[in-house]
């Protein structure tokens, strides 16, 4: 242990209990302050996930471990105020610590704390301190959260941490806890701490009704669409997204595989509304992914020439603002809160016996989940075998989409119903393959939109240069492409062998 | 990445400890994640750190990487500072070290495991030319050589420049330099024209630094606006400075 936090039992001022502290133990009564922290963290909270905490306080922003004061890392700059980004970061330990944990995402406000402390140095015979005490009284805003009185080990005085621990709980009865103080903060904020994740975790049981399991899954899709939406919009970062349109993706295929779960006229126009919430999302994601890896597609043309793609990356830059002024429009319309709002009273009535529902709505959803697994796991064996070096493009597509379809199934019933020694090894080597297609569909996309793009760099004043990088670029996409497909074979067999079939068939036929 | 700065030099009482304890103070007041290592068998970083001159094993078990050194790092009162302590089995060392094929790589490997953990290690060494210091030589990134302004002196360091032959990097720095001393002064002035490893930045002799034995802790704690801390403060901006010009040199 290198921090830990007490709370203070009913009826104990921290006042009492700095004086309780300060008779049991030989202490240096330092001073007291007062502090205001502000705290940061990923919207799906990756830095809580590994066990940190962003924090800024007098002009630094630091990388703290969670729960603890020591600074992993750190640097001199002013307040966030807005979302922050890796590259927005000074060079230096800080960015180095924190990149890799916040990918693409932006760092936001979670919230701010102002701290009245009082500092306590617990002393050995030579005067050393060999233990910190820090009594808090937290508030958020005008509302005072629970006083505490955090602990900080001294690297080597194991046994003075102990007589401490001792005296606080057996002496004066404070009680540790394992909640961190943002956790409570950013709880009382009415948010969740750690975050809001996009991965779900819908627990299910085998023979649970298939309605029931559905409902479940498909409300906690609609979860993870509504908790992106804001972010989407304002466009906080890219994940936003990102996580938005998976979650419908899922929400499409779970509504596609259980479909004879549902009564058929009502999920007819859900469909319908949720295709088209995927198509008016899409223009805006795509240029979000071709600006995230423009730098890398950048690499891939000679170096001289490199500089030479500005007139395209400006040309994407206008699109995508065009194309994101679209997709608000449509998200804030009456017809995207009408949809997400009737497929939620939908998912409440399949959730409480009310209404009409599918023929297969009251067979078990492991029965009914195994035999789609199954299913499509069947079907893209064979659309797999029938692809060869010469196929066309759109075999490797349709076989991209129906792997999508599978790596949903597995995810949402697969995971919670069957066996993960299963399961996990199938997922990974789907996922494999999906790497490979995913690359060539990509790179088909991209040579393609290059070509659609010409026209509107061409008129650019530097549009000619301009053209001739695309054009090699093109040439390289087209190269990366061909890797892929050399690469197809090997994936797909690692995905379709014997071995593999029979386990299928055993598991969910 | 880790620096390994040493203080060191060959003759004892030019204020050696002073500036490891100091600097090393320095450097984890802006961030840095610090260790000290008190390698001087008289403990006097030791001392002033109130920790217990007592390595677990001592230095033979240590030099033999039988000890794991973390275990043995003791916190400080200085938030991200930490001690290595020494012990007076360290008078011994080079007896120990003397056993190995390799000697002088040994204190270089006593380190390895702990350079993730901090970004800078201070070497402060007894004074002596032995197997001791030129594994210091080998471990460290720049040595740190305290120089009292006289003719003497300026002999040592260029020994010294001659035995280690630009690895590590020289950093002298004037200490207990008394202004009203001409010639003092006039060293001074002669050996920063003539040798550019010495820096700017002067250590005065001061009472100050003399009350850190009494008050057993860094400057900062006691005389915070003091001429003497005001002058490490400057000699902490040098190291920092050339550091800076080696690391983009090396680029």
């Amino acid at each position: 242990m290198t921090a830990c936090d007490y709370l203070l039992p009913e009826g104990l001022t921290l006042a009492a209990a700095g004086k309780a502290v300060a008779e049991l133990l030989e202490v240096r009564d330092g001073h007291s302050c007062v502090g205001e922290r502000s705290y940061y963290d990923t919207f799906d909270g990756r830095l809580h996930e590994a066990g940190l905490v962003a924090l800024w306080e007098d002009g630094r922003l630091m990388l703290l471990k969670l729960g603890s004061d020591r600074a992993v890392a750190r640097a001199e700059m002013p307040k966030p105020t807005r979302p922050l980004f890796t590259g927005e970061l000074p060079d230096g330990s800080l960015r180095a610590a924190l990149g890799p944990v916040l990918g693409e995402r932006a760092l936001l406000s979670l919230v701010e704390i102002r701290n009245r402390e009082r500092l306590f140095d617990v002393l050995d015979s030579e005067r050393k301190t060999v233990v910190r005490l820090r009594l808090q009284q937290p508030a958020l805003g005008r509302r005072r959260l629970r006083p505490r009185v955090h602990v900080t080990a001294v690297r080597g005085y194991d046994k003075a941490l102990r007589l401490v621990d001792d005296a606080l709980t057996a002496e004066i009865g404070l009680k540790p806890t394992d909640e961190p103080l943002i956790d409570e903060a950013v709880a009382a904020a009415g948010a969740r701490p750690g975050g809001t994740p996009s991965r779900i975790e819908v627990p299910l049981r085998p023979g649970q009704r298939a309605d029931a399991a559905a409902a479940a899954v498909l409300k906690a899709l609609l979860g993870v669409t509504e908790a992106n939406m804001d972010g989407a919009l304002a466009d906080l970062d890219s994940e936003f997204l990102h996580d938005l349109r998976v979650s419908v993706r899922r929400t499409r295929a779970v509504q596609r595989e259980l479909r004879y779960v549902f009564e058929p006229a009502a999920l007819a126009k859900f469909r319908a509304e949720f295709r088209w919430l995927q198509q008016i999302t899409g223009d805006a994601r795509d240029l979000d992914v071709y600006l995230l890896e423009f730098e890398q597609m950048r690499a891939l043309v000679p170096g001289p020439i490199r500089s030479d793609l500005g007139p395209l990356h400006a040309v994407l830059m206008s699109r995508r603002t065009a194309a994101r002024r679209r997709m608000c429009r449509a998200l804030r319309s009456p017809k995207t809160v009408a949809l997400l709002s009737d497929w939620s009273s939908f998912l409440d009535r399949l959730q409480s016996d009310e209404g009409a529902r599918g023929a297969a709505a009251g067979r078990p959803i492991d029965e009914v989940a195994g035999e789609r697994i199954a299913k499509v796991y069947a079907r893209m064996v064979r659309m797999g075998d029938a692809i060869g070096p010469g196929s066309p493009s759109t075999e490797y597509h349709e076989l991209r989409k129906q792997g999508k379809e599978l790596r949903y199934l597995l995810e949402l019933f697969g995971l919670p119903l069957f066996s993960g020694a299963v399961v996990k090894p199938m997922i990974k080597s789907l996922k494999a393959l999906q790497d490979v297609l995913g690359r060539h569909q990509d790179r088909e996309v991209q040579a393609a939109t290059l070509g659609s793009l010409g026209g509107a760099v061409a008129g650019d004043s530097d549009g000619s240069a301009a053209l001739m990088a695309m054009g090699v670029l093109v040439e390289r996409l087209e190269e990366d492409q061909l890797a892929a497909r050399e690469q197809f074979a090997a994936r797909f067999a690692t995905f379709a062998n014997k071995r593999q079939r029979k386990l299928v068939r055993e598991t969910f036929s | 990445m880790t620096r390994v700065l040493a203080t060191y030099n060959i003759k004892g009482g030019v204020g050696k400890t002073s500036a490891a304890v100091n600097l090393a103070y320095l450097a984890s007041r802006d961030g840095a994640r610090t260790l000290l290592w008190d390698l001087d068998p008289q403990g006097a970083s030791t001392f002033l750190f109130r920790v217990r001159p007592k390595v677990k094993g001592g230095g033979r078990k240590l030099v033999r990487l039988k000890s794991d050194p973390a275990k043995l790092i003791k916190g400080t009162d200085h938030e991200g500072l930490d001690l290595l302590p020494a012990d007076f089995s360290y008078r011994h060392m080079d007896l120990a070290l003397e056993r190995f094929k390799r000697p002088t790589r040994r204190l270089t490997r006593v380190l390895d495991p702990l350079r993730g953990d901090y970004d800078y290690v201070f070497l402060d060494c007894p004074p002596s030319i032995s197997l001791v210091s030129e594994s210091v030589f080998e471990a460290a990134d720049a040595l740190l050589v305290p120089i009292i302004p006289a003719t003497l002196s300026s002999r040592t360091l260029v020994q010294l420049e001659t035995v280690v032959n630009g690895c590590p990097a020289v950093l002298a720095f004037f200490s207990m330099v008394d202004g009203r001393k001409r010639l003092h002064r006039e060293v001074m002035e002669r050996l920063r024209a003539e040798n550019p490893s010495v820096l700017a930045a002067a250590i005065p002799a001061s009472a100050e630094v003399e009350r850190m034995g009494v008050e057993r802790t860094v400057l900062a704690d006691f005389a915070p606006r003091g001429r003497a801390a005001a002058a490490y403060e400057a000699l902490w901006g040098d190291v920092r400075e050339r550091l800076g010009e080696y690391a983009s040199r090396a680029q």
